[in-house]
Parts: structure tokens; C-alpha cells; sequence
């Protein structure tokens, strides 16, 4: 193996590992701060109900039927929405029937996020292509890409 | 295009990018008529936000010209002399609909990097990392505005571009830190740090009515654009006691406002400057909160103290003993910029809010490197760098 094929190695593995340490850091708390409470039983942790809300009156956000992203996930989840207090909109709850993975809680994520740009603005902000330079094949700029990319299904929702 | 990107630790280079191009419906390509560096930008710099990818495009402050305008763009038109938020904001999730702007739900699309963090996500910011965003940044001919309709605001004729500029983050984020801060008339005001921001909060504050404004910095030429262009009054902390100047100047009360503007880079003299240095150097704290701790102290009972500085991560030593017993608000923000803007510009069209003093060095793009040198080492009184990325 040349040392291009190594480092092209070491980056994959690296992305890998960034979105794999970005899935970790969710449930590490900086000693002191946010730790005083249990900790929640794995299983009870993937059925909790997973929550945005969205500016938007209830009959917005269910009434023609769910957004796309979330419809995707078809009969796999089930989905409740209640009137926000205080005139914030709908609170627009999802959670899977059985007890999912990682990847799915990941996939739950995401659509949410998706639903609320779409209920809210119309759209789903992107990032990419952007223009940059020059990206130097290191393992901490892989190790970000990977992190980057996880983000949109990352997070404590 | 032309644009300067991060290629490592204190380290920049200009290089040829692609174009930026129209990703979503709402929003425009801006050619770039002028940027600047920030205060901020050097925590990216130095590796301070492990965020940053090589080759990522700087800068969040600046103002241009619309070229090209998404169809889903209601009110901006090409051709349009525009100065922009440094904060990405949609326009219509609860956050900003309280003009909480930098706060926008839909403004960043890699929240799982800070809410592992800080437990939320913040909205998206121009330059600034994957961490918020991983928006391209100003630093380039062409840059790409998201939500063009909230986060642009048209430039008065009478506004040059030198002073419409810095209506994008530093005269916001400071007009945000004395307003929210609760700033009244007949107030007294004191503002750590005399780089931009914390020159336009002081002027802030005397346009919200403040009656006695204080700036603390060490460096004599910021001093001295203090008192020459905002007519606030200064202490130098290199050679006095900041708490006891404070406590003589405003017959012993402190303070009724007190606004930090140094961020997680903060000097300061004896023992508590090199114990922060040596703690963010050995990677044991983030940030090194001099300022903020000072502020606290310093601040009159039932005080305001507002956090414009960035801030990544905990800190320790923190007063907060004396947050809790002398019945302080404590409050910080990024900057809600598009509250502000209309105001701000309005006041620069009369001639009340002048900036053009803080762009100490106007130079082409192709010279950023220097530029982000001179602005690091603060050499030859550097406040400012402004980049000319058309010449």
C-alpha cells in the first residue's frame, strides 16, 4: 500500500470515526454540568418521544396529512401533535413503534428537522456544494467531514 | 473566484474557489464590495473551535452588491447595495419572530455539533466553522446570502461602504449587548474591550441615554479612538485597578451596566492571566473569562452584565457566589443583528454612528494574510483589517 492509499485509509477511517465520536459526545456530559440526574436505561432512552416545535397551528402540521419527511418513515412510527403553550405553534412529537437503532433514531432526527424547515419556511436549508479551497487529506479534516456530515441526524432531540 | 481560506493553525492563503452558486429558493449572490476581520474570527484562527476544515472560507462581516437573486427572494433586487447579518436567520420559527435572530431554529444545518455541546443549537453564522453551519464566509469576490429577505438590509445613499460595513456584526452585536443589557437613560455603562464591538456598544449605550460610559483596554491607540470618536471615557487596566477606578468614578455604586466585549481570548495582568493561559493551553478550559469574571465583580448591585465576547465551552473560577448575592442579571447573546439593523443604519445616515475610524488598514484580498497577521498582533495599531476583494 502506498502512503497516498494509507492516508486515503486513515481519512475513511477518520470520517468514520467522526461521525462515530459525534454520535458518542451526545451522551457524554462535561463533568458538572448537566449530570446531576440518572441516567436513562437504553431501551427507555430510544422509545422516548422526540419533539420540535413548529410556529405553525395544528391544523397546519397535520391537516393535509404529515410532511414528507416524516410520512417516509410510514407506519413505522407513530406521531402526535398537541397545541403549544404560550402561542409557540404545535408541538409535532414523534417516536417508533418497536425499540429502534441508532441509525433510525438518527433518521427520526432528521425528518423532524426536515419537517419544521418545511412547515415553517417552505424549505430545507442547504449547505453544499460550497466553495472552498484547497482540502488537505488529514485525519482531523476527515474526522470533521464525517462529524459534518452526522450532524443533521445527531443532537440530543 | 478569489477567496481567503483557513489552511491551519494561524495560518491563511488565498486561493482560487468555485463560484458560489443559488442552493435555496430565498437566496442571493452578493459581490463582495467589502469584509473585515472580527475579533472572533481569530479563536477560529488559532484552533481555539476545532471546527474548521482546510480550506473553509473566512469571514461573517461584510456588505456587497446583489448579482443574483433566487426565485423564492420577495424584496432584494440585483443591483441592490446591501450590508448583511453576520448570523443566518429564516425569518419564521418562534426564535426570530421574538427578533431573537442568532437563536433561528432553521439556521444551521449541523445542529447535532452544538447540541451536544450546549444542550441547543444556535442559527448558522457566515465563516464560522461546521460547528455553526459550515457556511462559505465573506472573505471572497462572491458570497452566498441564505434567507436573503431577513438578513439584508438596503444601504441609505448617504451610508459610504466603509461605514455601512460594520452595521453587520460589530455595531449590531454591540447595540445588541447595551439594549439587552437594559441600558437607560442616565445609566452608567462600562465595556470591557475596545476593539470594534466594544467601541460600538459604548456608543450604544450614550445613544440609548447612558449619561457616563466607561472602555477598559490596555492598548493606547484603541484608547485613544475611544475618546476621539465615541466620547466615552477610558481606564487602562495595564496601569490601574479597573474594580477601584469604577467604584471612584461612580461614587462607590459600580456600574448599572457592564458589557464584557473580549470573548474566550481575554488578557490580563498578574496571577489570574497566566493561570487561564496556562489551563486553555494544556486544553483544561476552553476559554480564559478574565473579563467576564471582572465584570461581575465590578457590576453595582442589581446590575446587568451581558456577554457579547464568544465563549465555547465551561470556565472555571466563575463569581457566581457574587452573581447569586448581589442580585445580577447575567445574560449574552451572538448578535440578533437584524433587530438592529434598520436602527443602525438610520443613525449612520444622520451621522451619529460613525465607524470608518475602526478600518485602520483597507487593503486587497490577495493581501488577507498580512492583514489577519497585523490584526493577531495587533501591529501598527490594527483595529480593523478591511479587505477590497474587487480592489
Amino acid at each position: 500500500m502506498d502512503l497516498n492509499q494509507l492516508i486515503g485509509r486513515a481519512s475513511g477511517l477518520a470520517g468514520g470515526a467522526g461521525a462515530a465520536l459525534l454520535k458518542q459526545l451526545q451522551h457524554v456530559r462535561v463533568p458538572g454540568a448537566g449530570q446531576a440526574s440518572a441516567t436513562d436505561d437504553p431501551e427507555v432512552a430510544a422509545r422516548r418521544w422526540r419533539a420540535v416545535t413548529v410556529l405553525r397551528e395544528p391544523a397546519d402540521v397535520d391537516g393535509a396529512g404529515l410532511p414528507a419527511p416524516l410520512a417516509a418513515l410510514g407506519d413505522r412510527i407513530e406521531v402526535r401533535t398537541t397545541p403549544a403553550p404560550g402561542d409557540r405553534g404545535t408541538e409535532l412529537a414523534a417516536r417508533y413503534r418497536g425499540t429502534p437503532g441508532e441509525d433510525e433514531i438518527g433518521d427520526l432526527r432528521a425528518a423532524l428537522r426536515e419537517a419544521k424547515a418545511l412547515l415553517e419556511v417552505g424549505e430545507v436549508l442547504r449547505v453544499d456544494p460550497q466553495p472552498h479551497g484547497t482540502r488537505a487529506a488529514t485525519p482531523h479534516g476527515a474526522a470533521l467531514e464525517g462529524a459534518a456530515k452526522a450532524a443533521p441526524r445527531e443532537g440530543v432531540l | 473566484m478569489r477567496a481567503v481560506t483557513w489552511t491551519g493553525v494561524n495560518e491563511v492563503s488565498v486561493e482560487t474557489v468555485p463560484d458560489p452558486t443559488i442552493l435555496n429558493a430565498r437566496d442571493v449572490i452578493l459581490r463582495v464590495r467589502r469584509t473585515t476581520t472580527c475579533g472572533s474570527d481569530l479563536h477560529l484562527l488559532g484552533g481555539y473551535i476545532p471546527a474548521m476544515r482546510t480550506g473553509d472560507v473566512l469571514g461573517h462581516e461584510f456588505m456587497g452588491e446583489v448579482v443574483e437573486v433566487g426565485p423564492g427572494v420577495r424584496d432584494r433586487r440585483v443591483g441592490d447595495r446591501v450590508v448583511v447579518n453576520s448570523f443566518i436567520a429564516c425569518g419564521a420559527c418562534w426564535y426570530c419572530r421574538q427578533e431573537l435572530y442568532s437563536l433561528c431554529d432553521n439556521g444551521n444545518p449541523n445542529p447535532g455539533i452544538t447540541e451536544g455541546l450546549w444542550g441547543q443549537s444556535p442559527g448558522g453564522c457566515f465563516g464560522y466553522s461546521h460547528a455553526m453551519g459550515g457556511f462559505a464566509g465573506s472573505h471572497a469576490e462572491y458570497v452566498r446570502v441564505p434567507y436573503a429577505d431577513v438578513g439584508s438590509f438596503l444601504v441609505p445613499e448617504e451610508v459610504s461602504d466603509d461605514r455601512a460595513l460594520f452595521a453587520s456584526d460589530a455595531v449590531s452585536t454591540g447595540w445588541m449587548g447595551a439594549d439587552l443589557a437594559g441600558t437607560k437613560p442616565g445609566d452608567t455603562v462600562a465595556v470591557w474591550g475596545a476593539g470594534g464591538v466594544g467601541q460600538m456598544a459604548a456608543r450604544a449605550a450614550m445613544l440609548l441615554g447612558a449619561e457616563q460610559v466607561y472602555v477598559v483596554d490596555r492598548l493606547p491607540e484603541r484608547l485613544e479612538q475611544v475618546r476621539r470618536h465615541v466620547g466615552a471615557e477610558v481606564i487602562d487596566y495595564s496601569t490601574t485597578d479597573v474594580m477601584a477606578e469604577l467604584r471612584e468614578r461612580t461614587g462607590g455604586r459600580g456600574p448599572d451596566v457592564c458589557i464584557e466585549a473580549v470573548g474566550m481570548e481575554a488578557h490580563s495582568t498578574g496571577v489570574q492571566g497566566v493561570y487561564d493561559q496556562v489551563k486553555q493551553q494544556l486544553r483544561l478550559q476552553t476559554d480564559r473569562p478574565s473579563a467576564v469574571r471582572e465584570a461581575i465583580m465590578a457590576c453595582r448591585k442589581g446590575g446587568s452584565v451581558f456577554v457579547l465576547g464568544v465563549f465555547a465551552g465551561p470556565v472555571d473560577k466563575f463569581p457566581l457566589g457574587a452573581a447569586m448575592n448581589k442580585g445580577l442579571t447575567l445574560r449574552g447573546a451572538q448578535v440578533h443583528g437584524q433587530r438592529y439593523m434598520p436602527r443602525i443604519l438610520e443613525h449612520m445616515a444622520r451621522g451619529e454612528l460613525t465607524t470608518e475610524h475602526l478600518a485602520t488598514h483597507v487593503m486587497p484580498l490577495e493581501d488577507a494574510a498580512r492583514g489577519y497577521r497585523m490584526f493577531k498582533d495587533k501591529e501598527d495599531g490594527c483595529v480593523r483589517a478591511v479587505f477590497l476583494p474587487h480592489g
